[in-house]
């Protein structure tokens, strides 16, 4: 059993070797993959609460994952602000293994195209990818039919 | 303490069915085989120079931090995992996610690879229906 405590390295390693087999192509169709068959849990939790939701989820995640972020949740907006991922400082400041140079690209396919099927406008910032500093911000549009909305009361 | 995340058992058996259905048995062979030489390239060079006993560190430490149901013991020189209640298994069905249809294949292989690079040769006979496995590990020739 590979644990889950060495599993980053691994992703990295797979994402290497499809592009050796099958392009970067290949990559994106596996991070569309697990976006698509995945990532149910996350689409349930934003299809319940919304932006509440995308809090409790990445709570849980980041939480046992562990680095350095800070969430912040309004009304109106959900906004990750990471400051040092540690899946990134796995992949390129440890040393352990030689790194995917576009790791951090999964990010921006995983979750943006799965937030906007909710009605969110959502932007993905890599900052610096070998420090690990990204943002996502996560907007309801005014008078968008978001689960927010469906949660507002009559 | 390591931080652990078991829902990355979830997303490695995603990447065992693309994988296989990608480009088969010889592709999850190949990427294994690859991965566990630059993953665990350590514990490789620890097992050649120290033995199983570095072995056994390693899975002592992996399924404790995973709250696995296991043993490690020796018998006649071959370390012995027995694995009662695989944690990653355990957690994919407790929360859900798909079992890729060859995800144990993936603990032969590593092992195998591990094994190559440092003399020594290994076994597993997996339940993966049951989430079961015993794995034995002893030095080549012996």
């Amino acid at each position: 059993m590979i644990s889950c405590i060495d599993y980053i390295y691994v992703y990295s390693e797979l994402f290497k070797y499809l592009e050796e087999r099958g392009g970067y192509e290949k990559v994106v169709e596996l991070w569309d993959g697990i976006r698509e068959e995945f990532l149910a849990n996350l689409r349930e939790y934003v299809a319940r609460d919304g932006l509440k939701g995308m809090y409790a989820y990445w709570s849980h995640t980041l939480g046992e994952e562990g680095g350095r972020h800070r969430m912040t949740l309004y009304d109106d907006m959900f906004v990750i602000d990471m400051h040092d991922c540690p899946s990134a400082k796995k992949v390129f400041r440890e040393g352990r293994i030689e790194p995917y140079p576009k790791y951090c690209e999964h990010c921006p396919v995983l979750y943006p195209p799965l937030l906007r099927e909710f009605g969110y406008d959502v932007e993905y910032h890599i900052i610096d990818c070998e420090s690990g500093q990204c943002r996502l911000v996560v907007r309801k549009p005014e008078g968008a039919a978001t689960p927010d909305a469906r949660q507002a009361p009559p | 303490m390591a931080n652990v995340h078991k829902d990355f058992h979830g997303a490695l058996s995603f990447g065992i069915q693309f994988l296989d259905e990608q480009y088969g048995m010889a592709g999850l062979e190949e990427f294994f085989t690859r991965a566990a030489k630059a993953v665990y390239a350590q514990l490789i060079k620890n097992l050649r120079e120290r033995g199983l006993e570095a072995l056994k560190e390693h899975w002592d430490t992996v399924f404790g931090l995973e709250d696995g149901d296991f043993e490690t013991r020796y018998e006649d020189g071959v370390l012995v995992l027995d694995v009662r209640t695989c944690p990653a298994v355990h957690h994919m069905r407790a929360n859900n996610y798909r079992v890729a249809d060859h995800f144990c294949e993936h603990t032969r292989i590593v092992n195998e690879a591990i094994c190559a690079g440092a003399g020594y040769a290994c076994s597993v006979e997996y339940d993966q229906e049951a989430g079961r496995c015993v794995q034995r590990f002893w030095r080549a020739g012996a």
